[in-house]
């Protein structure tokens, strides 16, 4: 491939496909980032949760009610409340245990594999597609290329979250008890947080954008019990890159394998697959603490 | 000769009567397990079929806990070398086989293929296994996992891509074992007993030498830098050289797998070096008991054979990972040493009742059951950590 012309092959369709993957993306690798950060557990069911999310949207869309908006906040919601259980039975017991670190990811592995067999079970294997809302269900063109207005309102909304994020983070009182919390436990303990009551509320929040981000980007893609799998492989990419725990991290890290995926397969297919992970393992390498600071920053 | 003989003979009478002596051995349960190798030989094809993948997914698991279990190092990207030892299996039995056959005649060459196969199959993995681990090793917990991860896809975008058309992309490569001819006698090496048989051996004997590894001052090193790698480092241990080597030995007795699994199920593809095939040596390890030298195996045991209990219920068989995410739940909240821990429990308890017997007749020794599991019901009601004992277990 001559360099000379990779350049007009890549479109301004590729670019805005490669941000609405990159979002998407970004709203579950946030989620993973924000509680690894605060509650250092790395979470491996949270791409499971990712689904979860954009099941409850089609089983809202579909079956209850038939709009679209109120599906994606029934959805979030349901699934933070799925990942607040989570947390209270399971992760919650193991926070006294000494090297907790690997027991953790353990027992969320046994919460992909119980919410993939759970999904199949009430869903079947086959896969589904969600209509696109009405409002957004046009095409739009810059610059000859083109795409559908819905990408768009992706790319948007998830920014919004990370502007919306940011402020709570670093402007709110909940935020300041979280940043205190992550930084150093004992202490916020003895200055009366409750930490366990904070952690639950921040596997909440965690948890309700990787819903989000499932019930979102649930027209864009075709939903089966495998979506949880893929996406939370990229997931781990996008918080390593970025830096566990921090935000803005996610949000680059997220936007960078989105391109990768949207542009990469045009000149070699497995490429999308090994471009990100060669960039993980360079990543931990070079700098394991990411490219990016903390939590907030 | 005959002396020599006598010799072996009378040493492993010793062994028995040791054993028989000195109640519960090691030796005593490796003689069962010998034992056991050999009746399930006789066995209905199927069964025979079914222990052996068992085997595989044990020296699998075992080769694995080397890294998790001894050395404190969650690998998440194992399935790399057994991915490798399978293809290296495969191409040689694709591209050799009739070079091969030139000079050591056909009659041998299906076995002679196999051999080189599997040696080329382990020369892979350890042509992997140098640089990733000498990378890997630097990082710690969570942050080891997420490399090997990543390695372990990079391996696996590579087998897929197929860049240099030697692994035939996400088809993968056929592997057929051919029928030898050795002393007029001919046999299949594919067929479901002599596959057995040659499983079997070289699953034992690979065991075996992890076993001594373990047992070794190497092994006695893995185990100070599981418990403290400070402290290692203080008594003058190169931790990440140590970590390097480890991670080289576990990673070669996995290829030994691979290899074992390709001819088992007669294909090698990509899917061998998945992420989620990585899965399968930590979910046994778990279950099994990561702080035994046999958990990995007891754990590979009921991995399997859960899930082929499981398979015979056609309305539970397409749900089986529902029972084996909730198994690794309890067992990783519950039981810290997994099934070989709780047999442990059980022996040691056992044993309890037997003195309470001993004591006090009968009457002693119900009420000792009788508040002996009302203790545990109540701990595990209160499901208090703080009481949470971690005394390993006798064959650390």
């Amino acid at each position: 491939m001559n360099p000379v012309n990779i350049f007009p092959l890549i479109g301004v369709g590729d670019v805005v496909i490669g941000l609405s993957l990159g979002s998407r993306l970004f709203l579950i690798a946030v989620g993973l980032s924000l509680i690894f950060g605060v509650l250092g557990v790395l979470n491996f069911a949270h791409g499971a949760l990712y689904m979860l999310g954009a099941y409850f949207a089609l089983s809202v869309v579909t079956n209850v009610v038939g709009n679209f908006w109120l599906a994606i906040v029934v959805g979030a919601i349901a699934v933070g409340i799925v990942g607040a259980a989570i947390e209270v039975v399971t992760i919650r017991p193991l926070y006294e245990r000494a090297e907790s670190d690997l027991d953790q990811l353990i027992v969320t592995f046994g919460f992909v594999l119980i919410t993939h067999e759970a999904v199949r079970f009430i869903w079947g294997s086959q896969p589904y597609s969600t209509p696109m809302p009405d409002a957004l269900n046009f095409t739009m063109s810059i610059g000859g290329s083109q795409f559908t207005a819905y990408r768009l309102f992706v790319i948007i909304a998830a920014a919004l979250v990370m502007v919306g994020l940011w402020l709570f983070i670093k402007r709110t009182y909940f935020g300041s008890l979280v940043r205190g919390t992550s930084s150093d436990r004992e202490m916020a303990s003895m200055l009366g947080v409750d930490v366990p009551r904070l952690y639950t509320a921040v596997f909440f929040a965690g948890s309700f954008l990787a819903g989000l981000g499932g019930a979102l980007a649930a027209p864009m893609q075709s939903i089966g019990p495998n979506l949880g799998e893929a996406v939370i492989i990229d997931a781990f990419i996008i918080v390593v890159i970025g830096g566990l725990g921090s935000l803005s991290g996610a949000f680059v890290g997220a936007m960078f394998v989105g391109m990768m995926q949207s542009i990469v397969p045009q000149f070699f297919d497995a490429g999308s697959i090994a471009v990100p992970f060669l960039a993980m393992v360079i990543v931990l390498l070079l700098k394991p603490e990411g490219l990016f600071g903390g939590i907030g920053e | 000769m005959s002396t020599q003989n006598d010799g072996l003979v009378d040493r492993i009478g010793n062994v028995g009567r040791q054993a028989i002596g000195n109640g519960w051995t090691t030796e005593r349960f490796a003689l069962l397990g010998l034992l056991a190798l050999v009746v399930v030989s006789v066995g209905p094809q199927f069964q025979i079929y079914l222990f052996t993948e068992f085997l595989i997914i044990a020296l699998f698991a075992v080769a694995f806990n080397l890294l998790y279990g001894y050395t404190g190092l969650l690998s998440f990207g194992h399935a790399m070398f057994f991915g490798a030892g399978a293809y290296g299996l495969a191409i040689v039995l694709r591209d050799y086989q009739s070079a091969i056959a030139e000079i050591v005649g056909t009659g041998l060459a299906p076995l002679a293929t196999f051999v080189v196969g599997g040696i080329a199959g382990v020369a892979l993995a350890l042509l992997l296994a140098i640089p990733v681990g000498y990378l890997s090793v630097r990082l710690e917990e969570i942050y080891f996992a997420l490399i090997t991860l990543a390695f372990g896809m990079l391996f696996y975008s590579l087998l897929l891509q197929d860049p240099y058309g030697l692994t035939n992309g996400s088809d993968g490569i056929f592997v057929a074992l051919g029928g030898v001819e050795l002393g007029g006698t001919q046999f299949r090496l594919a067929g479901r007993r002599i596959y057995y048989y040659i499983t079997a051996t070289v699953v034992t004997i690979s065991i075996y030498a992890i076993w001594r590894i373990v047992n070794s001052p190497f092994g006695t090193i893995c185990k100070a830098l599981r418990e403290s790698p400070d402290r290692a480092a203080a008594l003058g241990i190169n931790v990440s050289v140590h970590r390097w080597m480890t991670f080289i030995v576990s990673a070669l007795f996995v290829s030994i797998a691979g290899v074992l699994i390709a001819g088992f199920s007669s294909v090698a593809t990509p899917n061998e070096a998945h992420w989620s095939m990585s899965a399968t040596p930590v979910v046994a390890t778990v279950i099994g008991g990561a702080s035994y030298f046999g958990g990995p195996i007891v754990g590979a045991f009921l991995y399997h054979y859960v899930r082929w209990g499981i398979s015979r219920f056609p309305a539970l068989e397409a749900y089986w990972e529902l029972f084996f995410g909730i198994m690794l739940i309890v067992v990783v909240l519950y039981f810290k040493q997994g099934a070989a821990g709780g047999l442990a429990m059980v022996g040691t308890w056992l044993q309890d009742v037997q003195a309470a017997y001993d004591r006090g007749g009968a009457n002693a020794a119900t009420a000792f059951v009788r508040e002996s599991i009302g203790e545990k019901l109540g701990s595990m009601m209160s499901r208090s950590t703080t009481g949470q004992s971690d005394d390993g277990g006798t064959d650390r």
